[in-house]
């Protein structure tokens, strides 16, 4: 008789599944994380760069341009930013006033853009951040005419890839008095917001309420639209035509503070396929590059950044990134136990709902928000943001041109099937890609 | 935001009034013109042939005295703080969206998401209301003197709806603080929500809102109740041990 020195692996029941079955069986109820999902998707690690050698000269010139310019369309004042990412909306009460404020800081060293998240603007992100869009969500928490107008651009948000078609959530060890007043709820409730917004309820009305921001913004700002990579192709065509001046579309590999697993892992599509998907819908109603796109989902460096731009976006938008760069995931000696505060070691650890960040970014805790070092995080933000444009920029002179913008699908292949299918890009080795009647 | 007084009067110039006549301008040249004239401090506008445009006087930020004669289309007087307004017809959806103080009244029927997200001021329909009426409410009062439709109160987290006809299916789904009373009937009510009498106080003060807002005694219905949350909805039943450990500061 053999002894097995290891067990078997059932992989349709794994350990991570047989915990899961345990503890719902206690709870009765579907369980609540933070961070994204941690299902295997096809990403951007599925996509290369190809270098044309022989084929075509590279420019000698080294400079590479990365200045970015978001709303053209419509707005006044269009939003010019130094490179082409930005840090995505995530809220003051999901995150830390202390982190708020880093994050804003450092995206004004750069010289690019924040987003308020939902829950209203914080003052100090106002302050501090030298182009800020203002988040509009179904909640509408903390919403003030005043505030609004003082956005360098407004996002209206649909909904987020992380958990599509939900609304927002922030646990009661999170909605401490001061987030409480701010969104004028009781204060240790758990906050559940509106999955859809109270005035507009489809894309005609949605077209009137586009409307109705820029009359407030006297036209002078863009408004986005930022969408749930679901069904790309139809939601990219309803946006664009409600006049909006740029459109984001947030992939599956999103982060959130706060979801159930259930839609955090199980509903939306990949970023990567969402990319490809949004450009040809825009072609196809011939407002491709006159609606400008940003993508965000698991955008974790700039070469990331640089294969969703010449995929079809004009930028990137960071969160989880952002936040790790913060310090998130980080054991600090002498300072945090990850095992002992949050029961799993530094890097595994995707507790943003419980409130009990050992890093002091997703927590009101004021004890846990004194571990964030303000200015030391501030600057972290803008280490990572430099090292994302340089990423940018080595790539795109690798591929032989001289603005990242000019990055296109020809200078890419697929690793594989399922990336050639989603991207329309041909597969290495082969000059054709899969054909598809519909996509 | 502290919820300003209904009848706390903003103040409005003396200089004579206004006639802007909408259908000679777009909902732009509209909104401009409207804007020029409150910073030149002409501050009582009358707005002819507003004929159900949508996105008319949106973002006023300083008192006015406004009357549109005739009906007015979506999110109109939408983003506004300190005005005082009337539309003398029907209104469309998302009247007084966002309205921060003031007043706004409505000679007739207003249709969904009135008052939605307002958080301060009172909204007056003397016809109907629609849908979702005081939807994500953060303060201020909403009184519709005749019926109201489904899921009015939606997700209301502050302020008042007095309705002094019936109310619709699906009543004060998931509110937090808010009140909706009611004069009338109502169809149903909405998840979390039941239905508590009025105590005598709370009857003379609903009354006297009522009132001052410019209803007459004898239209007013002897007894209100009213709809709140039954808070049911606060927290989840159950916690992981992580979950556990609350804390509020």
């Amino acid at each position: 008789m053999t002894t097995l020195k290891e067990p078997d692996t059932n992989e349709v029941l794994s350990q991570r599944i047989v915990e899961d079955i345990q503890v719902k069986a206690e709870l009765g109820r579907y369980r609540i994380r933070g961070f994204s999902t941690f299902q295997r998707l096809v990403h951007f690690d599925d996509v290369m760069f190809v270098a044309r050698n022989l084929t075509e000269r590279n420019s000698e010139n080294g400079t590479v341009e990365t200045e970015t310019i978001l709303g053209t369309r419509f707005a006044e004042r269009a939003i010019k930013i130094s490179t082409p990412v930005y840090i995505t909306g995530m809220s003051y009460g999901a995150l830390s006033r202390t982190a708020k404020v880093a994050l804003a800081k450092g995206a004004a060293k750069v010289g690019t853009a924040t987003c308020t998240g939902d829950g209203g603007m914080l003052t100090e992100e106002r302050r501090y951040s030298t182009k800020m869009i203002y988040q509009l969500n179904a909640s509408r928490y903390g919403v003030t005419p005043q505030d609004l107008v003082k956005g360098d651009g407004i996002e209206i948000v649909v909904g987020q890839g992380a958990k599509p078609a939900t609304g927002g959530l922030l646990m009661g060890q999170k909605v401490s008095a001061i987030i409480a007043e701010k969104r004028d709820l009781p204060a240790g409730i758990d906050q559940r917001s509106p999955t859809r917004h109270p005035e507009w309820l489809g894309p005609d009305d949605l077209g009137i309420f586009v409307e109705t921001m820029r009359e407030l913004t006297d036209w002078k700002v863009p408004i986005q639209i930022k969408i749930p990579a679901c069904r790309v192709r139809d939601d990219v065509k309803l946006a664009a035509k409600t006049g909006a001046d740029g459109i984001v579309i947030d992939g599956m590999q999103a982060g959130t503070g706060a979801s159930s697993e259930v839609v955090l892992d199980h509903s939306g599509i990949p970023t990567l396929s969402a990319i490809a998907t949004a450009r040809e819908a825009l072609k196809e109603i011939d407002l491709y590059k006159k609606v400008y796109l940003v993508v965000s989902g698991g955008i974790r460096n700039g070469v990331d950044a640089a294969k969703a731009i010449a995929l079809g976006a004009d930028a990137v938008a960071i969160g989880q990134a952002a936040m790790i760069a913060l310090n998130c995931n980080r054991e600090i000696p002498g300072v945090t136990d990850f095992d002992r505060e949050v029961g799993v070691p530094a890097g595994y650890c995707t507790k943003c709902n419980t409130g009990k960040c050992p890093v002091g970014i997703t927590t009101q805790d004021p004890e846990l928000e004194k571990r964030l070092i303000l200015d030391e995080a501030a600057v972290r933000v803008a280490n990572f943001l430099d090292s994302m444009t340089t990423e940018m920029k080595v790539i795109t002179r690798a591929v032989g041109k001289n603005n990242v913008h000019d990055l296109s699908p020809d200078d890419m292949v697929a690793l594989n099937l399922e990336a050639s299918i989603m991207t329309k890009l041909p597969m290495v080795g082969t000059q054709t890609v899969p054909s598809m009647t519909r996509w | 935001m502290a919820l300003r007084k209904a009848d706390q009067r903003v103040s409005i110039s003396d200089s004579a009034g206004v006639v802007v006549d909408a259908r000679k301008l777009t909902t732009r040249e509209f909104n401009v013109r409207l804007h020029a004239l409150l910073s030149q401090g002409k501050t009582r506008i009358t707005i002819t042939n507003p004929e159900a445009r949508h996105n008319l006087g949106v973002g006023l930020l300083q008192g006015c005295r406004l009357e549109f004669e005739g009906s007015v289309g979506y999110y109109c007087l939408s983003y506004c703080d300190g005005i005082d307004a009337t539309v003398k017809g029907n209104s469309g959806w998302g009247l007084g969206d966002n309205l921060m103080s003031g007043r706004i009244i409505v000679t007739r029927n207003v249709g969904s998401s009135t008052g939605a997200s307002m958080r301060g001021g009172e909204i007056i329909v003397w016809g109907d209301a629609g849908a979702r009426t005081g939807i994500s409410m953060k303060g201020g009062t909403v009184i519709v003197a005749g019926d109201s439709g489904f899921l009015t109160g939606f997700m209301m987290q502050k302020g008042r709806i007095i309705v002094l006809g019936d109310v619709g299916s699906a009543a004060g789904d998931s509110m937090y603080e808010g009140i909706i009373y009611f004069g009338g009937k109502v169809k149903s009510l909405g998840a979390d929500a039941k239905i508590e009498p009025v105590d005598r106080r709370e009857q003379k003060e609903v009354v006297g809102i009522l009132m001052s807002a410019g209803a007459r005694l004898e239209d007013i219905p002897r007894s209100f109740k009213k709809i709140v949350s039954k808070k049911k909805l606060y927290h989840y039943d159950s916690l992981e041990p992580l979950e556990r450990d609350r804390m509020v500061i």
